[in-house]
């Protein structure tokens, strides 16, 4: 089990955002977290990279397990640093003022030199546009380039567990599927992936199981396949 | 020769012959001037460009930076007397000002803005916090050392050199070409490192930071320990023109820096300088050519028109949204 998250009570200042949520991911899984706006999709990332307050969630009660040990002392910058986890965050917020390799190099900062190259080549690989895009201002990205550097970037950082905010957000949909197909490749080579999407349909496709969330409250789990299925969340989420 | 001192005399050369020299030699008190503000300005701004802060105790930073010379070098040649050479005390006096300035900016951080962020404090607070945080310094220092001035030992021997009739001074060289140093210092730190690229992504998203595995806190740590050294050596050297030390000598020229920084584009390095050159160009032709009691109201209502023409500043770009 890489996440455990048990009971977990959180919110923003005063305001409790998630209700006692529990669910798990095990290695080398794609877990998706579905539900409408406002759900505590976005919050329930947040809490896991243990991003600080007030744009961030307190936890007020419950458990974020890593591997089987309490991460809630745990300061971000280490998250990724020593737990190998890290986000794609809603919106992308990849480094505007600094160019493609900028941002890559930039999130690279905890490692050594000589493997850096070596995920730079599998990036590229991976994002060919990016490569020819390297030495450009990056806020003068087109959306889907811009989201392909934002998980380049987290790419970037050796991470073994990725979670992924709305990747499709803003996107056309024939890049929507790429993204998904990229993921889904990422996973094959090996990393465990938690990504929340809005467009649950495309999500719970590609995803080995998934959580539906309501108003910070896990009201259905279970296989993606099964939960693509259902009728329940046929009329609920995916437009009957 | 007119030096600062005495601009009123040099105004009225001025008038009476507006000859070239006379210009080179103003333009040339300007460049030690604005070295002075500049080396402030970058204070404000690199803070700025990193938290959206503006900093209002970095003038009395400044103010502390020249007091802690003031001691480094007292102590310095009381305490190895007289077989210590001059040259000597001055190269251990930069050093140890620098360190010591920025301990005093990196606690300031530590002890009043932090604990602020952490709470998600409205600008408004920290900008008020800030202020106290300068009259803290003020009316510390008066409190610990009294009214009393202080004059900082000589650290170098004055020499004089002319041409023509236009008299430079080792100091206003050593003054003027610190300040290029430490601006040419600053933009290859910031563009060239990855710690300076850090910086600027700080100043787009600090929220991001994190997640690429770097600790907020030391980038922010760093961009206060970078301003208040380089506002230390500003003291320093400001006190080593001007060799009298009071503890309000940083809160005019601390909001004047303030000025030359938003005139710049505050948040960009190059403004900075270029702002702090700006007002001190203007300070000094006013004073030379006009009655010195214009000075201020020439010098400020230059610096209203160009925000008038461009509120972001010579260097600013307005913010865009983003996407």
């Amino acid at each position: 089990m890489i996440i455990s998250v048990e009971k977990l009570y959180a919110g923003y200042g005063r305001i409790e955002a998630l209700h006692g949520i529990s669910f798990h991911v095990k290695q080398g899984e794609i877990v998706t977290l579905i539900g409408a706006n406002g759900a505590g999709k976005s919050t329930t990332l947040k809490a896991l990279m243990r991003l600080a307050p007030p744009e961030s969630p307190s936890v007020f009660g419950g458990d974020i397990r890593f591997r089987g040990e309490s991460i809630l002392n745990v300061e971000p910058h280490n998250v990724v640093d020593k737990l190998k986890m890290t986000l794609v965050p809603e919106g992308r917020r990849i480094f505007g003022n600094l160019t493609v390799m900028e941002n890559l190099n930039l999130a690279a900062w905890t490692r050594k030199n000589e493997d850096v190259r070596k995920t730079l080549d599998y990036i590229f690989g991976l994002f060919p546009r990016l490569a020819e895009r390297a030495g450009q201002r990056s806020d003068t990205l087109s959306g889907g380039e811009q989201q392909m550097l934002a998980v380049g970037r987290a790419l970037m950082t050796d991470c073994s567990v990725l979670l992924l905010d709305e990747p499709s957000m803003g996107l056309a949909p024939v890049l929507m599927y790429d993204m998904f197909r990229t993921l889904k490749r990422l996973n094959d080579a090996g990393l465990t992936i938690v990504v929340v999407e809005q467009n649950a349909r495309l999500a719970l496709e590609v995803a080995d199981r998934g959580y539906v969330l309501d108003t910070g409250e896990i009201v259905a789990e279970g296989p993606g396949a099964e939960l693509l299925g259902s009728p329940e969340i046929k009329e609920a989420y995916l437009g009957g | 020769m007119p030096t600062d001192k005495d601009r009123v005399p040099a105004a009225r050369l001025l008038f009476r012959c507006l000859c070239m020299e006379q210009f080179i030699q103003q333009c040339v008190n300007a460049l030690q001037w604005g070295s002075f503000y500049a080396l402030i300005a970058l204070g404000y701004t690199l803070v700025y460009g990193v938290l959206l802060l503006i900093n209002f105790a970095h003038g009395d930073v400044f103010m502390v930076g020249a007091y802690i010379a003031f001691f480094v070098s007292t102590f310095l040649l009381s305490a190895s007397g007289p077989e210590l050479p001059q040259g000597a005390a001055l190269a251990l006096t930069i050093p140890a000002t620098v360190i010591l300035t920025s301990t005093v900016g990196v606690t300031l951080e530590r002890i009043a803005y932090r604990p602020l962020r952490r709470k998600g404090a409205h600008r408004l607070y920290v900008v008020i916090t800030a202020l106290m945080c300068g009259l803290i310094l003020e009316n510390g220092n008066l409190a610990l050392l009294g009214a009393g001035r202080k004059a900082l030992p000589e650290l170098l021997e004055k020499q004089i050199y002319t041409f023509g009739s236009i008299t430079v001074t080792n100091l206003k060289l050593l003054v003027i070409f610190t300040a290029l140093l430490v601006f040419v210092f600053l933009q290859a730190v910031v563009t060239r490192t990855r710690l300076g690229m850090a910086m600027r992504a700080v100043s787009w998203d600090k929220f991001a930071l994190p997640l690429m595995g770097i600790p907020l806190d030391m980038v922010i740590v760093f961009t206060f320990a970078l301003g208040s050294g380089i506002a230390g050596l500003g003291g320093l050297l400001f006190a080593m023109s001007y060799p009298v030390l009071d503890p309000y000598m940083g809160a005019m020229t601390g909001w004047k820096a303030f000025i030359a920084a938003v005139v710049g584009g505050i948040g960009d390095i190059r403004g900075a300088f270029a702002g702090g050159f700006l007002l001190a160009f203007v300070e000094i032709m006013v004073a030379a050519f006009l009655p010195s009691t214009f000075r201020d109201l020439f010098a400020f209502s230059i610096l209203l028109i160009i925000l008038w023409k461009r509120p972001t500043g010579i260097f600013g770009i307005p913010a865009t949204t983003k996407i």
